[in-house]
């Protein structure tokens, strides 16, 4: 027997776009709706592995609809496809979309296929990892074994860090991807809390690289050079969990890093559940010259004792 | 009880549209400005403003058309790919009919024994060929393309019309054909999130320089989007009154507070965070509107909203000429 079809659910204001989808994914089973209420209601409905779905629609916009069949049907992987990118729709697809892939239109048909087959087979094959808060004994556990490691050369936002996090967290600081890697190699360190680029350069292929090797290591990215592209990127080749802009609120920061803990810890629980937030390897080539060399080989040969998978194997 | 607080702004005599902006400056400003170099030195600073600002909204228009084009590119895109490989599939369905038939056609049909089994293989293959939708599913991709690419060929004729690149001088104008196409170049700031009124008379044209009268209405088209937030509804009313042609740019948002009012048309006057708004956009309108010899009037209300009219003089010797 064949595998079962795959079950595409795609939403979108202009028909003629649900209509080139529903052509271009013809080997599977196509939903199409231009109603983001009625998909809410199919993805459970009609038990869908891959939402496809557009931004900028007039009853309600794109992430408000994958945040609620994120609630609704958590198994289903989410793509974000939009012909517009602000950084506010980015922003809401990272932080309550948790999409999978942010693509624009125009699209390439060969790549969007791809990806909507590759989601399909990790929304069967994953497990989805709740998210709940943790209990008081987890997170007692949780704060005595993970580490957090804040990557950052600004000695000001360091200190911020340091006042909301300390009380809770073991922190630990880096202003450069070498002291960074340190860290990691002596460290298990569940969470990674980055700045977008430092002085010295440009600090997002670290956080790419880390991601492409150890998956279940969870980025906050916090950053006051924010643009739409970077973050694009940031979701498509680093699946970061949280995106903030600076300035560092206690609030949202707090929240954004227990949160990231907290998906850390299932995943250690919960290995298999890590595919749903692979990324697309890098080749080589595309490596800054940093990095490229024995940097790179350091992020591939972080101890595993380090990286809180050895327990659960 | 609504309080509306009017104010009169810029108010020229009727007929003295002065045609170009450099002429008009040069005239109004001889009596105030002591200096000729002093009032050369302004007249460059003020072109350079409305130079800018021009090419501010041309970026901004060109990013809104690019974003507006994204949508039926993507689609008319996958359909000519998808359409290739449809025909593609078909035409291996109708080898293999083909190769079909070769061997019927070797079949000796003097033989009684082979009717039955070259009508079932005449059955399959008619099968084959009409149980074939592609044909028909490419020929529905294919008529969405065609609807694609004229929405894109009119954002591009918009684009090209607004801009007037080929010809920055007067022209004679159809301020509703304008309004048409500001409201284009504006729509991904409208669309999904604000309604659109359109009361539109019937006008006699106008002289004037149609980038500029664009950018005057895209300005007010932005500011009230801008003014609305979230949702709200943007109401252009245009009618002939008297001997004035006269246009309302008119949104449901906050209104302009009293203690701003007096300020919006001065350069370089912003509401807006810094590094957001340049503060020129209104001080433009309100030049471009003078240069024309028109007037430009605004009534605001706190939370009803603002509405904006600019009035050109009509002019008569172009009445009496046939449509």
């Amino acid at each position: 027997m064949s595998e079962p079809r795959i079950k595409v659910l795609c939403i979108d204001d202009e028909s003629r776009i649900l209509r080139a989808l529903k052509a271009l994914f013809r080997d599977m089973d196509v939903h199409v709706t231009t109603d983001p209420k009625e998909a809410i209601r199919w993805a459970g409905e009609f038990d869908i592995d891959v939402v496809v779905c557009d931004q900028r629609m007039p009853k309600m916009q794109g992430i408000e609809v994958l945040r609620e069949i994120r609630i609704a049907h958590p198994r289903a992987m989410r793509i974000l496809l939009t012909g517009y990118a602000d950084l506010g729709a980015v922003l809401g697809s990272v932080n309550e979309g948790e999409v999978f892939r942010y693509i624009n239109k125009p699209w390439d048909n060969a790549e969007l296929r791809e990806t909507v087959q590759l989601a399909a087979k990790i929304a069967r094959d994953a497990p989805v990892v709740q998210d709940k808060a943790m209990d008081d004994v987890s997170r007692e556990m949780a704060r005595r074994e993970v580490g957090i490691l804040v990557i950052e050369d600004d000695p000001e936002v360091q200190q911020r860090m340091r006042e909301i996090l300390q009380p809770h967290y073991q922190v630990r600081f880096a202003s450069s991807p070498e002291r960074a890697l340190q860290v990691l190699e002596k460290h298990e360190t569940g969470v990674v809390i980055s700045e977008t680029a430092g002085q010295h350069g440009d600090f997002t292929a670290l956080i790419k690289a880390l991601k492409q090797y150890h998956p279940h290591i969870a980025t906050v990215v916090v950053t006051d050079r924010a643009n739409a592209n970077v973050a694009i990127d940031l979701i498509n080749e680093g699946q970061v969990f949280r995106l903030l802009l600076k300035p560092v609120r206690m609030g949202s920061c707090r929240l954004s890093v227990d949160a990231a803990v907290g998906r850390y810890w299932q995943l250690k629980q919960n290995p298999s559940a890590t595919r749903r937030y692979i990324v697309a390897p890098r080749a080589e080539s595309q490596l800054p010259s940093w990095l490229a060399g024995s940097l790179m080989q350091r992020i591939k040969l972080l101890p595993s004792r380090l990286l809180g998978l050895a327990r659960a194997h | 009880m609504m309080v509306e607080a009017i104010l009169l702004v810029a108010c020229l005599g009727v007929g003295a549209y002065a045609g170009l902006l450099k002429k008009q400056l040069a005239s109004s400003q001889s009596r105030v400005v002591q200096g000729a170099a002093e009032l050369e030195k302004m007249q460059q600073s003020q072109a350079q403003v409305i130079h800018t600002t021009k090419l501010a909204s041309l970026g901004q228009m060109i990013a809104g058309v690019a974003h507006e084009m994204n949508t039926p590119i993507g689609f008319v895109k996958s359909n000519v790919e998808v359409v290739r490989e449809l025909l593609g599939e078909h035409r291996e369905i109708v080898a293999k009919c083909l190769k079909g038939f070769e061997t019927m056609l070797a079949v000796d049909l003097t033989n009684p024994q082979m009717h039955e089994p070259m009508r079932r293989a005449l059955a399959k293959v008619r099968a084959a060929l009409a149980g074939d939708e592609r044909l028909r599913d490419g020929d529905e991709l294919l008529k969405d393309s065609v609807d694609g690419l004229v929405q894109i060929a009119n954002l591009v004729k918009n684009l090209k019309g607004f801009a007037r690149v080929d010809r920055d001088g007067m022209d004679l104008l159809d301020l509703n054909e304008c309004i048409e196409s500001a409201l284009t170049i504006a729509g991904h700031q409208l669309r999904d999130r604000i309604e659109v009124v359109r009361e539109l008379g019937q006008l006699p044209k106008i002289h004037g320089v149609a980038s500029q009268i664009n950018q005057v209405l895209l300005n007010l088209i932005t500011n009230a989007a801008q003014a609305m937030g979230d949702s709200g509804t943007l109401t252009l009313v245009s009618r002939r009154s008297g001997d004035q042609v006269e246009i309302d740019v008119g949104d449901t948002g906050g209104g302009i507070p009293d203690e701003v009012l007096p300020k919006i048309f001065d350069p370089f006057f912003t509401t807006k965070p810094v590094g957001e708004g340049t503060g020129l956009g209104l001080s433009i309108v309100h030049k471009i509107v003078q240069s024309h010899g028109g007037t430009i009037k605004v009534r605001t209300a706190p939370k009803k909203g603002s509405t904006f009219t600019i009035s050109f003089p009509v002019d008569h010797a172009l009445l009496k000429q046939p449509a």
